[in-house]
Formats: structure tokens, C-alpha cells, sequence
């Protein structure tokens, strides 16, 4: 896949030449973490409040899932309905968990809206 | 027989693979609409491939024949894989993507600032793959001995070696759209198929599909009710740590795109669990006679044969195996490149391209040699058990990593050892054989159940126990984490975002590249 | 009080006070062959310890936050009633009692932050129930300049303390040079990457405005155009947020730059971009391909009457992204490549090449340098390799 028009005679040839071995170290961490800082300074409290509002959002979807889960068996157990259980399981449980993600993602880009309008509105540190 | 056509349409998929894979579908552009068109991959394209890579010969095949033998119970199956992508979503999909990671070890090394937990980390993930990998194995000798009367082990080394030459050889280039086509390709193999064999069923009159319960073929497990929670827990949990699930979301240009993926991922997946199913029934009423064991996996590829029959039941079938071959190749493919990827990171010494084809082989060759000693199980059952361990061991390391900060390295090494070695023993045990009936047998085939708290547990008082070893970075990595683009690009690019920032500011922007639009 | 009384108390006094002493004695002495020390070596090792305590600290250099908490263990260092340490202008920290000194410690230490020799003064405190009657400061130098003084506070006249404290301060001097070596070895690597960012250079303004210039009577929407990518390129190069970035905008960036280019040089350039989109998200060093794609269009123009073809590819490898870039230029001579990757290429050439083979080892280690294939009239290709994820890069 070299690109050389054929005319040119003869096809000079190609050599691979890298640099010599210099033995540097990589960057040390800290300066990773002094450019994270810069982000860090928009306030470990608003950052915080930001994770307790997604978490919030998170567990209450998991926990509809949790339970809804965690009872049905028991439901399909005492009431031995098959067609029941065809129905539930083979059909309705798909477009119900994505309604519930769907409801989630407009909850956690919601929150997180919200959270941009608050650290915007902030003045300038 | 169909022998012919099957093995056209088994050849032609497996062909494509290697030509797409060798050579690269390469997306060429020239420069003037390449800013237009490629900026990153669209939360639906993601999505589609995500799907592609995900639905299995477990999905394509096991569910059908899980249900066909043990009854609507066994749906369970497919919800779990589906809402374990709805779990994924809401602890895991956006702080994923943000980390930056490629791989779980990326996320360890990222969060926790060990190198130890990174290893042991990587260990997990090449186990787990290799779980995930001896079932698609298992599942194509299943399918070639089924269709063309083919030996046992030809199947599983023919996928192992086109994987092995295709990953090898190009890196499975721009394997997006590849994997993405695989799920409009294993979708349809599956559809026209079920349409068919519905209207075929109209045609016999619709005789009465037994649907019941009881008319189980043989008991599943002595404590069914137990079984099924231990399924619920380990794909409810188990597919965040899947490998090549992971790796999927690194394509994902943000992490607000991350999770809109992952809910076109929820419906794609969900409308194609709608027909397994139908197969299982169907498949109670056409090949009742079909021997227990793993040949009911089989029943799938057998439908359309006995219930449409002719030239036309040919075609289907041919159909719906080069879909299983699809399938196959490209949950393998994917978790091959996941797997070989960290053994040549985190594994195998020195770097390069070249160790990198070295490793390839290497991560097919273990699942080859387990799916040639170990066969005689369900395939949805030994992908059962990838779940467990990954849901034992990643879980806790990913839910805990994102969302608390007083995780530390011993509490995570713990966590992972006592959770995910647990699960992982169980596995073991069960796969030998060494327990085969009552309460032992069932707390060690469906170990979830206990071995996630046990996961959690250890890494929540490991973590408590060792206060002092909280990593330095670890504020700035939940910054990192949960901090919308908007404000990200916006703190950072600077000057930059001005000219960004029009009328629909704090919206749209989220691109990398959108900031500098 | 009877006088028979007070003969015992004289008598007995004296007694009970040798046997106390040699009580004492025997129970102090120290055992020769004890595994757990004798008391000297304990607190040999309690001073070593308090030492290792107060060094932490220090190293984050001489600040009000290091000052207090290196104090505390300074002053168990040395047993004093009281610690002061003060940097040129005011007093850092304070640890003990008889705080209200801090107010005169500046005018006590005036001349010896002037000429760098310990002094010794009565505090002269008014409050006689206050027990910091004498004091002595010392300086704490780094590189012969004093950075700083440690104060310590005695009831009385102390000898062993001045020594002490001489001591001390000598200790903390040299962990504050080691302070100073650290910081200064941040620096300059951060110096280091500053100058190692590429620098656009003047050819290439100057180039780009005049073909902007020519289309503005001819074309004047194109050269609107074209100004706004100019615009738009030299705002990405000279930004100053973060040494790291995203390959889309390095490959945006790429594509201003070569629409300025092609304003200039029209159809005598072809170039082809391939892109996987799945790499698009890899975080990598800034301005680590402009230098290079430069180079090929550089190469490209240089010998070809005809056409010249560029090839720009990012690939996805795995872990890995792997960006190619091809021209079908004059290539180069491999040992004058060699001796650029060497740094002995000479002023003017190469130090785009070299630059950027530094930059990537610098972050990803040795074996992420540059990979080059070339020959004179051969074209040149290089091949770039980006690990997908590295600990600490990340770009937005």
C-alpha cells in the first residue's frame, strides 16, 4: 500500500527508522491530577450533590426493578398459570424495562441539566 | 435434506467474516465531509453493534431450547440478559464512558490507582471470557453436527479458527458496522423464520400448543424456585462486566451518548427476545421427540424442516443457521479481541501489535480445549455462569468504584477474590460434576445468590477496615465520573466553547468535538 | 515542731533519699543484652521516628499548612515549651504555649533572616507566670538563602537546646532543599511540554492569510470561509487548557489545516482521510499529528511536478488506535532521520518529527515512539500508535 507511482525505476525502497530508546519515564501522576484540579475547583460539594440526585434516580429505577423482580416468581410459584407467565415474561417485560431506562435517562439528563444550571449561575471562582 | 443450502449460507456468513475482518471495511472520505459525517459513532449505530456482539448462541439458540424443554419458566432467561443492560444503565453506562477506560483493568488502575487490583482485574476478565467463549463453541458443534451430520468438535474448531484468522489478521477493523449488521442479519434469520412457522401453524389448524408447566419434559433443578432467583441475580447484575460489553461503550463519544446507547440497546434486545419463544412453543408441538440434554438447543434449527417442510423449509433453515453462525462468530469474535487485548496489556509482557496476534491464539485456544472436554451442558447454562462471576466480581468493583468514595485497593482485591472466586469455584465444582442433586448442587450451579452480597460484602468492610489506603485521586475521579459534558468542555476548551455556544447552549454541545464546532 | 523531730528528719532525710537514688539506679540501668533496646537506643529510635513524622510535610515545601503540622513534631523533637517557625515575612506556625510572643518573634528575627547567624534574646515578657523567658532562632537555608527561621522557647538559658535546635534546623533545611529539587523537577518538566507543543510556524500564517487575501476579490464567501477556519485553527493550536485531547479534534484540526493548505496549493494535492470511528474518542497529547501531516505536505509539494497523494488513516487495533500517515513525496534520507530522532538534526529541520517522537514516549513510554519508513524519493509513511486508555490522560 505504498503510493508510488510505478514509473518511477527502480522502486526506491523504503527503510523503517524509529528513535532511539530514551528511557524516559512516563509522566508522573500528579500533573494528570493537576489538570483534573482545574475541574475540581467547580466544588467537591456541588460534585457530591450531583451523585446524590443521579444515585437517587438510580435506586429508585432499581428498585422498581428490584421488586418487581423479586416477586414474580413467588407470584408465578403459588399461582401455576402458565399462560400467565408467557405473557409477563415473554412479552410485556421488554417494553416495560425500556419505558423504566427510558424514564431514567430523562431523569439523569434532568438532574444533570439542572446541576450545569446551578455551577453556570455560580460567579466565576 | 437441506445439507446443501445450509451449508451455503453457513459458508457465505463465515466468509464474510473473514473478508470483512482481514481486509477492513474501511470508511474512505475525503476531507470535506468528513467533519460532517464522522463525527463519532451515533447512539443508534452503537447500539445495533452493542446488540450484534451481545446476542449469543445462548440468545440465538439455548433460549428456544430451554423453553422447549423446561417450560416458560426458562423465559426468565432472556428478561435477565435484557434487564441486566437496565441495571448497566442506571449504576454504570455514563461514569463508564467518562473514565475514559477501555477495559475493566483501565477502570481499576483509573479508580483505584493500584497496579495490583489492574492485575487481578485482568485476570477476572480473561476467566470470565473464556466462560463466555466455551458455550459459542459448544453451540456451533451443536449446530454443524445437527445440520450437515458433521463430527462433534468440528463446529467449535471452525469458529475458533476464523475467529483466530480474522481477529489476527486485521483486528476486526471497523467492527462497529460489521457487528451492527449481525443484528438486522440474526434478527431477520430469526423473524421470516417465526412468520413462516406461525402461518404454518394457522394452516395445520392451529393445534393447541401445551403451554402448561407441568408438561415439563424432565425437572430442571430440585429446587426450581431457588434457581430461578440465582438466574435473576447473575444476569440482572452480570452483564456491566461482561468484556466485551465493556469494551463497546468506549465507542460512545460521551457518556450522555453512553446512556441513550444503552436504551436503543434495551429495545433492540428486547424485540428480538420476543421470538425465541415463539420457537420453544412451536417446538413443543413439531420435535417433541427431541432428545434431552443440549441437542434441544438444536430445536431452533430443526423448526422450519418439520414444521414448513419442502423447498421453502430448506431456505429457512438455511436461514436461521447462517444466522446461529452469526451469531456465533460474532459474540467469539468480540469477546476474542476483549480477551486477547488484556492478555497482551496486562498478561503476556512487552507490547506491540504483533503480541497482540500472538495473544489471539492463545485466548481461543483454552475455550476450545474447555469446549471439547466439557460438553453434555445446556449452552444458556454455562453462559449462566459467566454471569455469576461477573456479576460477583465486577459488579460490586463497578457500582462501589462509581459511587463510593471510600473504596480502597485491599477492599476491592478482597471483594473480587472472595465474590468472584466464590462464584468462579462454584463453577468449577458444578462443571465436574462433583455435586450432582439437593441443596449443594443448587447453591453451587446458581452460586449468585450468595456469592454477589458475599462480593459486596467484603469490599465494603475491607474498605472501611483500611481508611488510610483511599487513593489520592479518588475526588478527582468521581468529578471525573458524574460531571455533565456540557460543563466539562465548557470549563476546559475555554475560548473555545464561544464560538460553540449558540442559542442551544447546554444541550447540544456534548460532543468532543462539538466544542469546537 | 520539736527539736528530736526535726534530728530524725535531718537524719533519716538524707537516707531515704540514697536509697531512692540508688532504687533508681538499679531499676534504670541498662539491661546490656535486652531485645527490645536499652533506653538510649529507644530514644535514639522515638527521635527518628518524631523525625521521619515531621519530614512529610516539609517536603510540600515551607507553607503555613506544612508549618503546623511539622511544628507539632518539631517541638517534641526538641522538648521545648515552645515552636515557632516563620518564613521571611510573618510567622507560620505557633505550637505550645505563650502564643502572645508571635507578635515580637518578625522584630526578634530581624537581624538573622538579614544575616543568616543564629541569635539567642530574652523574650522579656511582661507576664512573669509566663515561662518563655529565653529563646533562641535559627535560620533554615536552602541554596544559602534563608528561607525561613525556627524559633524555640526555654524557661531559662539553655546550651544543649541551642544545639539542638541548630541541629533541627539544619535537618529541616534539608528537607526543604529537597522540597525545592522537587518542585523544581515539576517545573521543568512542565517547561518541557510547554516548549515541546508545537509551534505553528510563521511560514504557514503568513502562507495561509495571502491565499486567503487572494480569494477576497475573486471568491469572497470562500475566503469567509477560509478566514473562519484559520480562525478556528489557530485558537485549537495556541489554546492553553490541558497538554492532552481528543483524536477528533486533533483530526478536525488536521482538516482546517488542510483546507488551508488546499486553498493555496489547489489540485496539486490529494488527500484521502480514513477514519474508523470508533477511535474517534481516544484521548491523546495535543498537536501530536499537525506536525507530522505538515511534514508529508511539505514532502508531498517539495519534488512533485504532478499530483501529490496523502493518506491519512486512523485505525482501530484493539487496545490501540494506530493513525497512519502516507505521503508520496521526496522522502528522506533514513541516516539523516536518524540523526534528527537523535536530536542532531540541526536547527531548522526535522524539529516536528522529533519533537512529537519525544512527546509520545515522554507520555506513553518508549515503545509509542514514531515508527518511520522512508527513503530518498520512497515517500514517507508514519505510523503513530495510541493506547486507548492510559492512566491520567484524558482529553475533553
Amino acid at each position: 500500500m505504498t503510493g508510488e507511482p510505478a514509473s518511477r525505476q527502480p522502486a526506491p525502497r523504503r527503510e523503517v527508522v524509529t528513535g532511539e530508546p530514551r528511557r524516559v519515564r512516563p509522566l508522573p501522576r500528579y500533573r494528570a491530577q493537576a489538570e483534573i484540579e482545574e475541574q475540581t475547583a467547580l466544588g467537591d460539594a456541588y460534585v457530591r450533590s450531583l451523585m446524590r440526585s443521579q444515585l437517587r434516580a438510580g435506586l429508585t429505577a432499581f428498585a422498581l426493578l428490584a421488586l418487581v423482580a423479586g416477586t414474580l416468581p413467588l407470584a408465578f410459584a403459588t399461582l401455576r398459570d402458565a399462560t400467565a407467565v408467557w405473557v409477563v415474561l415473554g412479552f410485556a417485560a421488554y417494553p416495560l424495562l425500556t419505558l423504566l431506562a427510558w424514564w431514567y435517562v430523562r431523569r439523569a439528563e434532568r438532574n444533570e441539566r439542572d446541576f450545569a444550571r446551578l455551577v453556570k449561575g455560580r460567579p466565576v471562582p | 435434506m437441506s445439507q446443501s443450502y445450509t451449508v451455503t449460507a453457513v459458508t457465505v456468513v463465515v466468509l464474510a467474516t473473514v473478508l470483512v475482518g482481514g481486509f477492513g471495511l474501511r470508511i474512505s472520505r475525503t476531507t470535506s465531509d468528513f467533519y460532517v459525517a464522522s463525527r463519532t459513532v451515533r447512539p443508534a449505530l452503537n447500539a445495533a453493534a452493542i446488540s450484534g456482539e451481545y446476542l449469543s448462541a445462548a440468545s440465538f439458540l439455548g433460549v428456544a431450547g430451554l423453553v422447549l424443554l423446561h417450560g416458560p419458566d426458562m423465559l426468565w432467561y432472556p428478561v435477565g440478559y435484557t434487564a441486566g443492560y437496565l441495571v448497566l444503565l442506571i449504576f454504570v453506562a455514563a461514569p463508564l464512558r467518562r473514565s475514559g477506560a477501555y477495559t475493566l483493568p483501565d477502570f481499576a488502575e483509573g479508580r483505584l490507582e493500584s497496579r495490583a487490583v489492574r492485575r487481578l482485574v485482568s485476570v477476572f476478565v480473561v476467566g470470565a471470557g473464556w466462560l463466555y467463549l466455551v458455550p459459542q463453541l459448544q453451540g456451533a458443534g451443536l449446530t454443524l453436527k445437527i445440520l450437515t451430520g458433521a463430527p462433534d468438535w468440528f463446529g467449535g474448531v471452525l469458529v475458533a479458527l476464523v475467529v483466530v484468522v480474522a481477529v489476527a489478521a486485521g483486528g476486526m477493523r471497523s467492527i462497529t458496522f460489521v457487528q451492527a449488521f449481525q443484528y438486522w442479519l440474526k434478527l431477520t434469520a430469526l423473524l421470516v423464520p417465526a412468520l413462516f412457522l406461525l402461518l404454518a401453524w394457522q394452516g395445520d389448524g392451529r393445534p393447541r400448543v401445551d403451554l402448561d408447566l407441568t408438561a415439563a419434559v424432565v425437572g430442571r433443578a430440585d429446587h426450581p424456585l431457588y434457581a430461578t432467583y440465582g438466574l435473576i441475580v447473575a444476569t440482572f447484575l452480570g452483564t456491566m462486566g461482561l468484556p466485551h460489553v465493556v469494551v463497546r461503550f468506549y465507542t460512545s463519544p460521551n457518556g450522555r451518548a453512553a446512556r441513550r446507547t444503552t436504551v436503543i440497546v434495551l429495545a433492540l434486545i428486547g424485540a428480538f427476545y420476543l421470538l425465541p419463544p415463539v420457537y420453544g412453543a412451536l417446538g413443543r408441538l413439531y420435535v417433541p421427540e427431541l432428545p434431552y440434554g443440549t441437542d434441544a438447543d438444536a430445536a431452533v434449527l430443526l423448526l422450519p424442516e418439520r414444521a414448513i417442510g419442502g423447498l421453502g423449509g430448506d431456505l429457512l433453515g438455511a436461514l436461521v443457521a447462517g444466522g446461529a453462525f452469526a451469531a456465533f462468530l460474532s459474540t467469539a469474535s468480540g469477546l476474542t479481541m476483549a480477551v486477547a487485548g488484556v492478555l497482551t496489556q496486562d498478561v503476556l509482557p512487552s507490547r506491540g501489535v504483533r503480541h497482540f496476534r500472538l495473544a489471539t491464539p492463545l485466548a481461543m485456544a483454552v475455550p476450545l480445549g474447555g469446549s471439547l472436554l466439557v460438553s453434555g451442558m445446556p449452552v444458556a447454562d454455562s453462559v449462566g455462569m459467566a454471569f455469576a462471576v461477573s456479576a460477583s466480581s465486577f459488579c460490586p468493583l463497578l457500582v462501589l468504584g462509581i459511587w463510593w468514595r471510600r473504596l480502597t485497593p485491599p477492599g476491592a482485591i478482597a471483594g473480587l477474590l472472595l465474590g468472584g472466586g466464590l462464584a468462579f469455584a462454584a463453577t468449577v465444582i458444578t462443571v465436574s460434576g462433583a455435586v450432582r442433586s439437593g441443596w449443594p448442587h443448587a447453591l453451587l450451579a446458581w452460586p449468585a445468590v450468595w456469592s454477589v452480597p458475599v462480593g459486596f460484602l467484603a469490599m465494603i468492610l475491607v474498605s472501611l477496615a483500611t481508611r488510610g489506603r483511599i487513593p489520592p485521586g479518588t475526588n478527582a475521579a468521581m468529578t471525573r465520573f458524574h460531571l455533565p459534558e456540557v460543563l466539562m468542555s465548557g470549563s476546559r476548551k475555554g475560548s473555545a466553547s464561544v464560538s460553540a455556544a449558540g442559542p442551544g447552549e447546554g444541550t447540544g454541545s456534548g460532543t468532543g468535538m462539538g466544542g469546537a464546532g | 515542731m520539736s527539736g528530736a523531730a526535726l534530728a530524725v528528719l535531718i537524719v533519716l532525710g538524707p537516707l531515704l533519699l540514697a536509697g531512692g537514688f540508688v532504687l533508681g539506679r538499679r531499676t534504670a540501668r541498662p539491661e546490656r543484652n535486652s531485645d527490645v533496646g536499652t533506653p538510649v537506643e529507644r530514644a535514639t529510635f522515638e527521635t527518628l521516628h518524631t523525625a521521619s513524622l515531621a519530614a512529610p510535610p516539609l517536603r510540600a515545601g515551607l507553607t503555613e499548612e506544612s508549618a503546623r503540622k511539622a511544628a507539632r513534631r518539631l517541638r517534641s523533637l526538641l522538648g521545648t515549651d515552645a515552636l515557632c517557625l516563620t518564613d521571611r515575612e510573618r510567622v507560620l506556625a505557633w505550637d505550645g504555649s505563650g502564643e502572645h510572643h508571635d507578635k515580637q518573634v518578625m522584630a526578634q528575627v530581624e537581624g538573622l533572616l538579614a544575616s543568616g547567624r543564629g541569635t539567642a534574646f530574652a523574650s522579656g515578657c511582661g507576664d512573669l507566670d509566663c515561662p518563655l523567658r529565653w529563646g533562641v532562632a535559627v535560620p533554615l537555608t536552602v541554596d544559602h538563602r534563608v528561607l525561613g527561621t525556627l524559633v524555640a522557647y526555654a524557661p531559662r538559658e539553655s546550651a544543649v537546646l541551642a544545639r539542638a535546635a541548630g541541629e533541627v534546623a539544619r535537618w529541616v533545611s534539608v528537607q526543604l532543599e529537597l522540597a525545592e529539587l522537587d518542585r523544581s523537577r515539576t517545573r521543568l518538566i512542565e517547561a518541557e511540554i510547554k516548549a515541546l507543543r508545537a509551534q505553528i510556524s510563521p511560514h504557514f500564517i503568513f502562507n495561509s492569510l495571502a491565499a486567503i487575501a487572494s480569494f477576497v476579490r475573486t471568491d469572497p464567501g470562500r475566503a469567509r470561509e477560509l478566514l473562519l477556519e484559520f480562525a478556528d485553527f489557530t485558537r485549537y493550536s495556541f489554546r492553553r487548557h490541558g497538554d492532552f485531547t481528543t483524536l477528533a479534534d486533533e483530526l478536525h484540526s488536521i482538516d482546517q489545516y488542510l483546507a488551508l493548505v488546499r486553498a493555496r496549493f489547489g489540485e496539486r494535492l490529494s488527500v484521502t482521510l480514513q477514519v474508523a470511528p470508533e477511535v474517534l474518542p481516544v484521548a491523546m497529547p495535543f498537536l501530536c499529528l499537525q506536525p507530522l501531516v505538515e511534514n508529508a505536505v511539505k514532502h508531498g509539494l517539495e519534488g512533485a511536478v504532478t499530483t501529490s497523494r496523502i493518506t491519512i488513516s486512523a485505525l482501530d487495533a484493539g487496545a490501540e488506535a494506530e493513525v497512519v500517515i502516507e505521503d508520496d513525496g521526496v522522502g528522506m534520507e533514513p541516516d539523516r532521520l536518524r540523526r534528527i530522532l537523535r536530536g542532531e538534526g540541526g536547527a531548522s529541520t526535522g524539529i516536528g518529527l522529533l519533537n512529537v517522537d519525544e512527546r509520545l514516549r515522554q507520555v506513553y513510554g518508549d515503545e509509542y515512539g514514531l515508527v518511520i519508513e522512508t527513503g530518498v524519493g520512497a515517500g514517507t509513511k508514519i505510523t503513530v500508535r495510541i493506547p486507548k486508555y492510559r492512566a491520567g490522560v484524558h482529553g475533553t
